[in-house]
């Protein structure tokens, strides 16, 4: 006997599982569908184009937000990382006082509500640049690297919480034998952990890459003159002409998004069993 | 032996260092930063006062100028209505993919996740391009002559409606999530042993699977409670004024307003509010869960 449903009830799940799935895939659907339309954003639909397309490929200040975006995604992602394998050597291989303080703030970034971490940073930012124009002269200012230093505080989190499960399985015996043999700790991590925690690691950097790409709360405070792609386009949504070349946009991002995540998902299941008789002891 | 061994506390202090000193600099340091800005021992507009003073406190808790405080519970009911709504939603979906799917259920759990690892405001832009009084619901039933161009159905935006609707659509896929790990790491011999015993499975469910389950659902309602008490950029994109919330008020008094004092009260009692809640209910979210 089928323990957790009868034939009836799980066609009942069958079905909401469909409907829900419907329901979360056809908004998106829409936004595709209406990027092609020759018209503007509602019915009846016009004829296919992709000038909405071409537009966009044109259009200097979008291209330069998306590139801001891709700055600040690369270099906050990457700093991340590296504070993320850190952090997770700490927490898996060392014991030391004040380990579940440490945890604790490693963490928390994850329930701050954005928009409260974009208004401290801002505070912060502002403040500090007060304090420099009154001593030395001069100021940092706003910009893309107020972003950075926000985003990777928030990406942290994330990074560790990739890593860590790897590293956790990852057989200490391997880094005891390359120290046994005189290698240095530098060069044990170079040499071993990070070949094997590769696939983490890259993992780690998408999620960071995407969290930071689009993320709008924190930027919106922080990027003065220079607003990064969500920042443009939260802008942007209160001119109606613009909308379609934003639904174009739009698409293209949903796509590769999605196409990425779903890569990096496989991927790290692939590797894991891979090296799986690697790791653990 | 010169070389420091690895286990050693100077190469956990090493270790240590880089991300404990970027978190206070630029995490810790901040929110001091805003807890002295909202008492005024700290002014870096030309328009703050220049004493330290609780009045913003006062005004904000002081019950008659208290439009922030109404504000503030209107936000705590929206969000009450989506997390339980997501919640009672989700459940079906965790427990159908955790306990009734046996091939391919990673695959069908990534398709839910799916959407919620793309863009936060696309998805909120496609529900404003679909609800719009010119929008792609209005419109087809235009198309349809189901409805007067001259009367859209005025609801579908800027209104409660709308910012509820899209902040469940928004977090369904990431709270599957947590609902189908706590039933995915189910005991199924306790299922067996109640089946054994005679027990129906619509029994079986109320006093085996739901218990067990409580903690997935109690770290889901946290996962949906939490990040949308201070939402505001789907109340600024479908809201209207009837979707004004808190979090619009806190940015509002930061940009529009310049008054930087009050918002910074309004943002540190946010923060409090948040810190409570895991407080409460911390326990039950293994943070681990956020990973699949």
């Amino acid at each position: 006997m089928e323990l957790t449903s009868s034939r009836g009830a799980l066609w009942g799940l069958r079905l909401f599982f469909v409907l829900l799935v419907a329901f979360l895939y056809l908004p998106l659907l829409v936004l595709v569908m209406f990027s092609f339309n020759s018209g503007d954003v509602s019915f009846p639909l016009q004829g296919f184009t992709f000038s909405w397309y071409q537009k966009f490929a044109t259009n200097p200040a979008l291209l330069s937000a998306l590139q801001r975006s891709a700055i600040v995604a690369t270099f906050s992602s990457i700093v991340a990382v590296a504070l993320g394998v850190l952090a997770s050597y700490a927490l898996v291989r060392r014991r030391f006082r004040g380990k579940s303080a440490f945890s604790a703030l490693v963490f928390s970034p994850l329930v701050i509500p954005y928009l409260v971490f974009g208004i401290a940073l801002l505070v912060l930012f502002t403040a500090f640049d007060k304090f420099l124009t009154a001593t030395t002269g001069t100021y940092f200012g706003l910009g893309l690297h107020s972003i950075i230093i926000g985003h990777v505080v928030v990406a942290i989190p994330y990074t560790i919480l990739t890593i860590m499960p790897l590293l956790e399985r990852l057989s200490v015996s391997l880094e005891e034998a390359a120290w046994d043999l005189g290698a240095s700790p530098w060069k044990t991590f170079w040499r071993v952990s990070f070949p094997l925690l590769f696939p983490a690691l890259l993992s780690a950097f998408l999620i960071a890459f995407t969290l930071s790409f689009d993320e709008f709360a924190i930027a919106s405070f922080l990027a003065g003159t220079e607003p990064t792609w969500p920042v443009f386009l939260f802008a942007q949504l209160r001119v109606p002409s613009q909308l379609p070349q934003l639904v174009a946009v739009s698409s293209v991002i949903l796509t590769v998004s999605i196409v990425a995540v779903v890569a990096a998902e496989v991927g790290r299941r692939v590797s894991e069993k891979k090296y799986g008789n690697l790791l653990g002891s | 032996m010169t070389r420091g061994e690895p286990g050693s506390g100077r190469a956990t202090a090493g270790i240590l260092s880089g991300p404990l000193l970027w978190l206070l600099l630029f995490f810790i340091l901040p929110v001091l930063f805003v807890a002295a800005y909202s008492v005024g021992a700290l002014h870096v507009l030309p328009t703050d006062p220049n004493v330290i003073t609780f009045d913003s406190w006062s005004r904000f808790l002081g019950g008659r100028h208290s439009i922030y405080l109404g504000l503030f519970w209107k936000s705590v009911r929206i969000s009450l209505i989506v997390s339980i709504t997501v919640v009672v939603l989700s459940y079906p979906i965790g427990y159908f993919l955790a306990l009734c799917v046996r091939k391919r259920k990673y695959v069908l759990l990534l398709v839910i996740i799916a959407p919620f690892l793309t863009s936060y405001l696309l998805r909120v832009l496609a529900w404003k391009v679909i609800l719009g009084s010119n929008g792609v619901v209005n419109s087809l039933l235009y198309q349809l002559h189901i409805r007067d161009p001259e009367h859209p159905i005025e609801w579908l935006i800027y209104s409660q409606f709308a910012v509820m609707l899209v902040l469940a659509y928004v977090w369904i896929p990431f709270v599957a999530l947590p609902i189908f790990v706590s039933l995915d790491n189910l005991d199924r011999s306790l299922l067996e042993a109640a089946g054994d015993l005679g027990a129906s499975r619509w029994r079986t469910f109320l006093r085996v699977t739901f218990p067990l389950s409580r903690p997935g659902l109690a770290a889901a309602f946290v996962f949906v409670f939490v990040p949308t008490i201070g939402e505001f950029v789907t109340p600024l994109l479908v809201g209207g004024t009837n979707g004004y919330l808190f979090g619009n008020a806190i940015q509002d008094r930061f940009t529009a307003a310049l008054d930087w004092q009050s918002g910074s009260v309004l943002a540190l009692f946010l923060l409090g509010v948040v810190a409570i809640l895991m407080a409460v209910f911390g326990r039950f979210v293994n943070v681990r869960n956020v990973q699949a």
